[in-house]
């Protein structure tokens, strides 16, 4: 299960804020303490307009690389971002993302088949995000067509099926969950990625909810998540599940983590 | 405000509030009396949503109750009797997708007695100006959730002023990411923090 830190995200106010005013200082808290939590890549979002994000993001990667040894997954819907973004990277990155949205598919998938790198695929196209598992299928099918066609392995591909909030739609995870079992069935090579707080969105306890999700969604296939590696309750959840669905061999996974000190009851 | 159907859909009582409408109706009561009431039901589940009482699942059930107990009332209205408070155009921003924020604030603008154009989203600045013609509306409420709609809210609102529109409409904008600094970059005349809040401003304008 590969854990993508979700703290160093310019849509958040007060990142947005320290990327403004060039916050080194809170930029660099961030992603050491992701990275000490176990986060095996942080997620940087620049998320501002448009003219500006390929210096932001520049500059919040030289950051972030001063500090920890973690890939990054350049996380933007800005080409030139991305094309800044792997021009600068330490490591291999995760581009994040990908969908079946034609200018993505003309810009971004080229850069990532000739890099080698993963990359996230969002099940949305030119339409929007569809609302039922069959048109999401379809998607699924014509990004992978075009991912093989670009020399991209399936292995590299990580599915984001778009949980979306269940306080604006009672299916609104099911439909994710029935997507991946889908994909999972025909598809063994793809991986599974999403983001988990969008299912609580408008919800009281939300760390709840995203805790029960996650339990639902690695047992649909799910072996990536963009979280926040500090939330305690997601972390002993996605422990305690991987053992349950028998994934941890001989539970060492779970009894390592709880002798590091990485699990317990808050 | 001892009404049993303002208190129906006040509590989220789906069963009730059809029941409720439909007893009335039969019994010959006004259909803008019921409807009024269905306006006060709506008005008092906004407040218990902006009080923090009422979670966003819960406004958007009470949008289907409306839209309902509507159904019901729209055969009983003869054409041009339902007068409206006025014309809103609502929609999220070109390039943007999200579609949340801006459906809960049709919804309460709709309960709210406003007749809404709403225009979906991902809408390219010229669909604004167009509906904007078309309709006479004087309120527009623009959508975005992501900073990249922030460019696109500037577009439309310098739109509307290149089309010789914006003196004879209020512009307001909504989304997660908001503040009074964008909406001042935006050149929009106010920002709402809710569904509630876009009412209001409606309220106000028209």
């Amino acid at each position: 299960m590969l854990i993508i830190g979700e703290k160093i995200n310019g849509t958040l106010k007060k990142t947005a804020a320290a990327i403004a005013a060039r916050d080194a200082a809170f930029i660099q808290d961030l992603a050491q303490r992701q990275a000490a939590a176990g986060a095996d890549y942080l997620d940087v979002n620049a998320g501002t307009a448009s003219a500006g994000e390929p210096e932001d993001l520049a500059w919040l990667i030289d950051c972030v690389q001063a500090v920890v040894e973690v890939p990054l997954c350049l996380d933007s819907a800005n080409l030139a971002a991305i094309k800044v973004g792997l021009e600068r990277v330490k490591y291999m990155p995760l581009v994040n993302s990908i969908s079946g949205e034609a200018r993505r598919l003309e810009g971004v998938l080229p850069l990532v088949a000739e890099r080698g790198c993963p990359v996230i695929a969002l099940l949305l196209d030119d339409q929007g995000i569809p609302a039922d598992v069959e048109r999401r299928l379809a998607i699924a099918g014509r990004i992978l067509d075009c991912t093989r066609q670009a020399g991209v392995p399936d292995e590299r591909i990580y599915v984001d099926p778009l949980a979306m909030a269940l306080s604006t739609r009672t299916e609104g995870a099911l439909i994710a969950l029935e997507t991946m079992r889908s994909i999972h069935a025909d598809h063994t090579g793809v991986h599974f990625c999403c983001g988990l707080s969008n299912v609580s969105f408008g919800l009281p306890v939300r760390r709840l909810v995203n805790q029960a999700f996650l339990a639902q969604a690695l047992a649909a296939g799910l072996d990536a998540a963009i979280i926040d590696p500090l939330d305690q309750g997601l972390i002993n959840m996605l422990y305690a599940t991987e053992l349950v669905l028998g994934r941890d061999h001989f539970c060492r996974n779970y009894t390592k983590a709880f002798r590091s000190g990485k699990l317990f009851l808050a | 405000m001892s009404d049993a159907l303002i208190t129906a859909i006040s509590e989220l009582e789906e069963a009730q509030v059809v029941d409720l409408v439909q007893e009335r109706l039969a019994a010959g009561a006004d259909p803008q009396a019921i409807l009024t009431a269905c306006r006060d039901g709506m008005a008092q589940v906004g407040k218990r949503y902006e009080a923090g009482e009422y979670y966003v699942s819960e406004l958007i059930m009470a949008g289907e109750l409306f839209k309902q107990a509507n159904a019901l009332l729209a055969p009983h209205f003869a054409v041009g009797d339902g007068a409206t408070k006025g014309k809103v155009v609502v929609g999220t921003v070109k390039g943007d997708i999200h579609d949340i924020g801006k459906d809960l604030v049709v919804g309460m603008l709709k309960a709210g007695g406003f007749e809404v154009i709403d225009l979906g989203v991902d809408v390219p600045v010229e669909a604004f100006v167009q509906a904007v013609k078309e309709s006479g509306a004087k309120v527009v409420g623009l959508s975005g959730l992501i900073t990249l709609s922030f460019d696109s809210m500037k577009e439309t609102v310098a739109a509307l002023e290149a089309a010789g529109l914006r003196s004879q409409v209020k512009v307001m904008v909504g989304g997660g990411s908001l503040t009074e600094k964008v909406r001042e970059y935006v050149g929009a005349d106010a920002l709402g923090s809710d569904a509630q809040a876009a009412v209001s401003l409606a309220n106000q304008w028209l």
